[in-house]
């Protein structure tokens, strides 16, 4: 036993060796490859939820939808079942998902099928009948859009929010409403001059600065259905930037009062209005954390345009961002790690960053592109929109949260800013 | 075997009845007492005794045996493991005042990263691979005018090479932030010093490192596993174990494609035994 006990111990022993261990973090994130083959059944109601679709799932940055033309396959041919369709064509054109739609239109009404594929496997994932009348016909693509996502995020779609935006006109600026895809906008207000819009959680009410009654600037709330304007905000001659807390109980605002500009505080039908900052200087453009527990502004305090934090009362007040002489715009991600800004960088141009409220550190995501500004979070924090200048007018534009993906959503002919994401429905 | 009729596999093993019987058969041993004798195989006579001591020495190598190579695998082996100093590299570029807003991260300029040319007739052909992507060759005027279809890959390749031309070839970042002396690869924001071969591993492997999109992001959060990796001398990887699953099929089938799409470097010699029998621990995370 003796010698038994000496070998197993010198086996241990051997096996104590040194095993150098190397940590792999920071992956890169890489598209999923999706085909959408050309819908069977009505060819012009098809190709137009196929149109919706593709640029929806485009947008989302998840998907990298797989050109028509290297399609082996014959899609009108091959059916819209497992037992007909062959993967092999699919595969080999690098596919890993396939989409396929069967749309129907009789007088009004639109009904469209459509069916996802795991093609490694042939099987069935995902399988959605949905019917709208014509009008309506969009929302169908949006809404398979969205079951996508979710099935394989888990996390709800965004193709069925809305956005809203500022449309220049000849006599001004007015507040438009328009899909998330950017598809028909519709004004709210007339074209005074009419900045800012923000949307209440509901999903229905949108603040705005306006100067719509000749005294100043002062906030109003705009009825995105029945376009009911009531004044929210009249305070002195400059009130603006209304954000809504999280809860909707409450929103934020900044106003001048005695030459100071702060950021005040008030319930959600204008009252019991409170002033949260009191330093010398310009306080302005809040945007609540997604806790709603902390309010991040801009504050020249220190000389330059810097983002701070601070507590909804007020209290616990810091400094993120140092880099940069003039940081502005912020919006707190819905995920709550970071805040998207603008920045002017060296070269006196803006463009869009994020600051890790954590870390303090700065990425930036656009750059070389003209000017861009006003950056607003996704309801899921995965995508933002911006205002940007690069095709000569401004238009809103969309993009992933790390700058990738960055694509035109409006196309007005005087121009687009100030771009608010509206909430899930 | 020797000693003969003393293991026949249908005899007990030294019961005294037994034994009494095996040694009628043997015949020279008559006394009863003997028998006794063979209860102990170690106390055996030597022309009797050497089957006893043979099986032990066989049942003690078995032993041996068992304990090496067969209980390892239902045990996680005894390692030590050493975590690794990684080196990192400044990228090429320019020095970034602290104050500034950063630049976006991009491809090294173009000029600074190219290596000198070695031939004179070089110098034309590298601006011109700067500029454009390399395409896949077109098929042969024999081939497009064959009579026979063309095959799947065929297809994949024309598509490919389209693609190619028609790719947007991003404008090298002139005022990239970095180093003056910095690597074309660096991607530290500041240089530290470590284990060289470690390090190689690690950007090749991380240069393969990818995750489908369609793991959510909540999901990334909480993934981790931990790969095995055993090189030989070439850099070849001889064999992976997953020792840690994710949990996620997408996450550690892309893990496992990372380490096999990668050309590892030859560990230094130091390193040729411990990395063929030992390997190295992949701690992956998104």
């Amino acid at each position: 036993m003796k010698k038994v006990a000496l070998a197993l111990s010198l086996i241990s022993f051997a096996a104590l060796a040194d095993r150098p261990v190397i940590d792999l973090n920071g992956a890169r994130i890489q598209s999923y490859p999706l085909a959408i083959a050309p819908a069977v059944g009505d060819g012009e109601v098809g190709a137009r939820m196929r149109e919706v679709l593709s640029a929806d799932l485009n947008r989302s940055g998840l998907f990298k939808l797989l050109d028509q033309r290297s399609f082996l396959a014959e899609p009108l041919h091959e059916g819209m079942s497992e037992k007909t369709i062959d993967f092999s064509k699919w595969t080999a054109v690098g596919a890993q998902g396939l989409i396929k739609l069967e749309a129907h239109s009789v007088k009004d009404q639109v009904t469209v099928t459509f069916r996802l594929f795991d093609t490694a496997r042939g099987a069935e994932l995902l399988h959605g009948e949905y019917a709208a009348s014509r009008a309506g016909e969009r929302q169908i693509a949006h809404r398979f859009g969205d079951d996508v996502v979710h099935f394989f995020t888990q996390e709800p779609g965004i193709f069925q929010t809305r956005l809203a935006y500022v449309r220049e006109t000849e006599n001004g600026k007015q507040i438009v409403v328009a899909d998330a895809d950017g598809a028909n906008a519709q004004a709210l207000t007339g074209a005074s001059i009419n900045l800012l819009p923000a949307w209440a959680p509901d999903g229905r009410m949108i603040a705005f600065t306006s100067f719509r009654d000749g005294a100043g600037a002062h906030i109003y709330l705009v009825d995105s259905i029945s376009r009911a304007i009531k004044p929210l905000v009249l305070m002195g001659d400059f009130a603006t930037g209304a954000i809504f807390s999280p809860d909707g109980l409450r929103f934020s605002f900044s106003a001048s009062l005695d030459d100071n500009t702060d950021v005040y505080l008030s319930q959600a039908d204008g009252s019991a209005g409170r002033r949260l900052t009191e330093a010398r200087g310009i306080d302005i453009s809040a945007t609540w954390s997604p806790d709603g527990k902390k309010i991040a502004f801009i504050s020249d305090r220190a000389g330059s345009p810097q983002i701070y934090t601070m507590n909804a009362d007020g209290s616990d007040l810091k400094r993120i961002t140092f880099q940069g002489n003039y940081n502005q715009e912020p919006a707190w991600s819905p995920k709550g790690d970071l805040i998207a800004f603008s920045g002017r960088d060296e070269h006196r141009t803006f463009d869009i960053y994020t600051v890790n409220v954590e870390s303090g550190k700065v990425a930036r995501l656009t750059q070389n592109a003209g000017t861009n500004e006003k950056p607003s979070w996704g309801p899921t924090g995965r995508l933002l929109l911006f205002s940007s200048s690069r095709t000569g007018k401004k238009q809103i534009f969309s993009m992933s949260f790390d700058g990738a993906n960055q694509l035109q959503l409006t196309n007005e002919k005087l121009g687009a800013t100030d771009p608010a994401w509206g909430p899930l429905k | 075997m020797s000693g003969g009729g003393l293991h026949r596999p249908d005899e007990g093993d030294f019961g005294g009845d037994e034994a009494q019987t095996m040694v009628a058969e043997e015949g020279p041993v008559t006394t009863p007492a003997s028998t006794t004798i063979y209860r102990s195989a170690l106390n055996a006579p030597s022309r009797v005794g050497l089957g006893p001591g043979i099986a032990a020495a066989v049942g003690l190598h078995v032993a041996v045996v068992f304990f090496a190579f067969i209980v390892p695998r239902y045990f996680e082996k005894p390692v030590q493991h050493r975590a690794v100093i990684m080196a990192r590299l400044m990228p090429l570029g320019k020095p970034r005042a602290p104050n500034l807003l950063p630049r976006a991260p991009s491809a090294p300029p173009a000029a600074a990263a190219a290596p000198a040319p070695a031939a004179p007739s070089l110098t034309k052909v590298a601006p011109k691979l700067q500029s454009k992507p390399a395409a896949t060759p077109k098929p042969s005027h024999a081939a497009s005018n064959g009579k026979r279809a063309p095959t799947n890959q065929e297809l994949m390749e024309r598509a490919l090479a389209k693609a190619a031309d028609q790719a947007v070839v991003e404008e090298p970042d002139p005022e990239r932030a970095g180093a003056a002396n910095g690597s074309a690869t660096g991607t530290a924001t500041s240089a530290e010093v470590g284990d060289k071969y470690f390090t190689e591993v690690h950007d090749a492997i991380a240069a393969n490192y990818t995750v489908p999109s369609v793991i959510s992001e909540r999901e990334r959060l909480y993934l981790s596993a931990t790969v095995i990796a055993y090189i030989g001398p070439t850099g070849a990887l001889l064999r992976h174990t997953l020792q840690k699953k994710s949990g996620n099929h997408f996450f550690d089938e892309a893990l496992e494609l990372a380490i096999k799409n990668s050309k590892l470097p030859a560990p230094p010699p130091e390193l040729v035994k411990s990395l063929r029998d030992e390997g190295v621990a992949l701690n992956f995370k998104p």
